[in-house]
């Protein structure tokens, strides 16, 4: 696992000899300049690629509800439908911006721009690939929990700035919810950190393997609640149903984002979608094992003594493998949350407190133990290893 | 433990410059294709219809407060676990993870003390029983009637 | 280079979030100017190595303190007026003419002080190379339960009381 996407080109020689030409043609040492031109570059990818998910994901949560409700679903624009959310983006730029006369205005224009500096910011550590890694930060789990809570102060101050009623309501509920909710899945974060041995999540996933077996949800009995722990308090974090309260059409209206119209909706809208993702992903690679791929394929060796291929291409044809074994669990774990909304109907305000704090806390307080006695009992071996183990010894130890 | 430069926090300031610029651009954008007619009904917050009344900035119930001042003790808590969390495996591999082990059940186990407290005495509800106890009623009920 | 971007940014995000606290009149916008002013201080930390505790201070600070604040501010019902029931402005201005032009002195002549006092040591000050930073996360747990084992379960009694006295002061008083 290299440090960041720098470190991964680092490796390859041709990526030395571009650097060694730029600075001999510049006349300065140039490496410092590339460093910030392949890290912008990346990021520039990212967030689009992102910006596109977010896309995406609205047209395919329209498509997958309309699927569960036996209906058509967006269908006029493009191909099935497919540039629905083109139109729809076109459609906000071209609203007007409405600000409501009472609201505090510089508040109101601040607490998107929250929103969507949060969420991207969560994109640096997101872990692609071994090698599409923006960063892998020492602390990246850690940091990825302390600057995901701006979106919950977005939330509020979208709430509080609109000076109208359901917004407020939506607002206090909204931070307050996401707030809580972070309590179990901290907790169940530091679960994970306990197993793998590390806060970065290049850790978390070189230490579960690429087989279902080897992920840590299949791990010992805990991780295994551990997993439902953690979903349900991100779908909580993300106001997605049946946590939707803050957004509750049938009683606020349109909760925090009521009085927002035109491009600045359009843009808590992406945020929104954007942070489904970015937690998926973190699930997935806390859990399911990441970018990691069965038989080793994803660092390339294989293709390189097989195949005969040159180390570069070697490499980047497992780095291919490896961010399709990521984006398949990611975007099976949005499709999990977009069906959860469309299937379960909406909780009380009271029951999301108690769900929090009676049962997921609780539940999480007593996984965190049983992790680390599990961890101490059987030295990290997962429950598969140590039934082989127990298995053996009745059969006299056949090793 | 790998030695890192301040590189690594490169794409953080980047990502966040991103943000800014994608707002910035999309909101100026917007600002030259949309049509720009403001009325006072338009402007006014949205209330189903209804002339709104007085302003939303009143005072909130206490609850908020509380759940937010209960978060903070676990984050401060997570914040101080974290470390100790990621060492574990060091520890256990090196035959000490029995020290870890109990000074961590040590430190949960007294958060779990407070956590019981709380819920036995009813302040994980969020709606609250605000009712009086029986001599209390009975009390209110004297005072009415001497009135 | 890119030390020097980080640490400017993060000095300036924190001063003039700092300054903008002081100034502001209104409650919410200096609780969010507060939160510039903890993210700056967050990437001071980064830039000096310490890594774990610039992720503290996002977590505990960023995300928890400041929607604290915004609660408890809240509880007052925001800032829609700036003067209470009796009339009397809630948050007074602190300064006029005279203070300012006394304090815009005494800075000057405070900094001269400083200034004059650091110039040996600042001529002699050559920079060095930044050394490679690891992680302190792993040192700081480390110490946590060899060296500070006392402190690090004494604090958990002192979350505890944090607890209790969050729990026991919003209970609804009865009678």
């Amino acid at each position: 696992m290299s440090l960041s996407i720098n470190d991964y080109l680092n490796q390859f020689e041709a990526h030395q000899k571009a650097i060694s030409f730029i600075s001999e043609l510049l006349g300065f040492d140039a490496s410092g300049l590339i460093t910030f031109l392949v890290f912008a570059t990346a990021a520039f990818v990212v967030v689009n690629v992102m910006a596109l998910i977010g896309g995406l994901g609205t047209y395919a949560e329209r498509k997958i509800s309309a699927d569960i409700q036996l209906r058509q679903g967006p269908n006029r624009v493009g191909p099935y439908g497919l540039l629905q959310f083109l139109a729809d983006g076109v459609k906000m730029i071209m609203k007007e911006d409405i600000f409501p006369a009472q609201a505090d205005r510089t508040l109101f224009n601040l607490a998107p721009l929250l929103a969507l500096i949060g969420v991207f910011a969560t994109l640096a550590v997101l872990p692609f690939s071994s090698g599409l890694t923006l960063t892998n930060l020492n602390i990246g789990v850690f940091y990825l929990i302390g600057v995901s809570s701006l979106v919950g102060v977005a939330v509020f101050l979208g709430g509080y700035s609109a000076n109208s009623k359901w917004s407020m309501l939506g607002g206090m509920r909204g931070a307050s919810q996401i707030i809580s909710y972070e309590v179990p899945v901290t907790i169940t974060i530091l679960s994970i950190v306990l197993m793998s041995g590390g806060l970065s999540f290049g850790s978390f996933v070189e230490s579960q393997g690429g087989f279902p077996h080897q992920w840590f949800i299949f791990h010992n009995p805990f991780t295994f609640i551990g997993f439902f722990v953690f979903f349900i308090g991100m779908l909580a974090e993300t106001n997605r149903a049946p946590f939707d309260l803050p957004e509750a059409e049938s009683e606020l209206v349109s909760g925090y984002h009521t009085e927002y119209t035109g491009m600045r909706f359009g843009l808590f809208a992406l945020a929104e979608y954007i942070e489904v993702f970015v937690l998926c992903g973190v699930a997935a690679a806390a859990f399911l094992g990441g970018y990691k791929v069965p038989f080793d394929l994803g660092n390339g060796v294989v293709f390189v003594e097989k195949l005969g291929l040159p180390a570069i291409i070697g490499k980047n044809i497992g780095q291919v493998l490896q961010l399709g074994s990521f984006l398949t669990k990611t975007l099976f774990l949005y499709y999990v949350v977009i069906w959860v909304r469309w299937t379960f109907p909406r909780i009380r305000v009271d029951q999301v407190m108690t769900i929090c704090w009676k049962y997921l806390t609780p539940i999480a307080l007593f996984n965190l133990v049983g992790i680390t006695l599990w961890v101490f009992a059987f030295d990290g071996q997962s429950i598969w290893e140590v039934l082989s183990h127990m298995g053996g010894g009745a059969h006299g130890g056949g090793h | 433990m790998t030695s890192y430069t301040l590189d690594v926090y490169m794409p953080v300031i980047i990502l966040m410059a991103l943000a800014v610029g994608l707002v910035v651009v999309s909101v100026f954008v917007a600002q030259i294709l949309r049509p720009f007619k403001p009325n006072a009904l338009k402007e006014q917050a949205y209330e189903c219809g209804e002339d709104p009344v007085g302003t939303a900035w009143s005072n909130f119930n206490v609850r908020f407060y509380v759940v937010s001042l209960i978060f903070i003790v676990f984050d401060v808590e997570g914040a101080l676990m974290f470390p100790v969390a990621a060492i574990f495996r060091k520890f256990v591999a090196i035959g000490e993870g029995a020290v870890l082990v109990g000074s961590l059940l040590v430190f949960i186990s007294v958060l779990v003390f407070g956590i019981i407290y709380c819920w036995s005495k009813g302040d994980l509800d969020w709606v609250r029983s605000f009712q009086l106890s029986e001599d209390q009623v009975n009390q209110l009920k004297g005072s009415e009637e001497k009135a | 280079m890119f030390e020097n971007t980080l640490f400017f940014l993060s000095a300036a995000l924190c001063i003039i979030g700092a300054a903008g606290v002081v100034f502001s009149k209104n409650l919410m916008h200096a609780c969010v100017l507060l939160l510039a002013s903890l993210f700056g201080v967050a990437g001071l930390y980064a830039v000096i190595g310490a890594d774990f505790l610039a992720a503290s201070q996002l977590v505990i600070y960023a995300g928890g303190v400041v929607i604290l604040m915004l609660f408890a501010v809240m509880l007052t019902g925001g800032s829609s007026e700036n003067s209470n029931k009796f009339g009397i402005e809630k948050i007074p201005g602190m300064g006029s003419t005279k203070t300012y032009v006394f304090a815009g002195f005494s800075v000057l002549v405070i900094s001269f002080t400083i200034l004059k006092l650091m110039a040996n040591f600042m001529k002699s000050y050559t920079k060095g190379e930044l050394p490679a930073f690891s992680s302190t996360v792993e040192k700081i747990g480390t110490l946590l339960v060899t060296d500070h084992v006392l402190a690090f379960e004494i604090s958990s009694i002192l979350l505890l009381g944090a607890l209790v006295g969050a729990a026991v002061i919003a209970r609804p008083r009865k009678g």
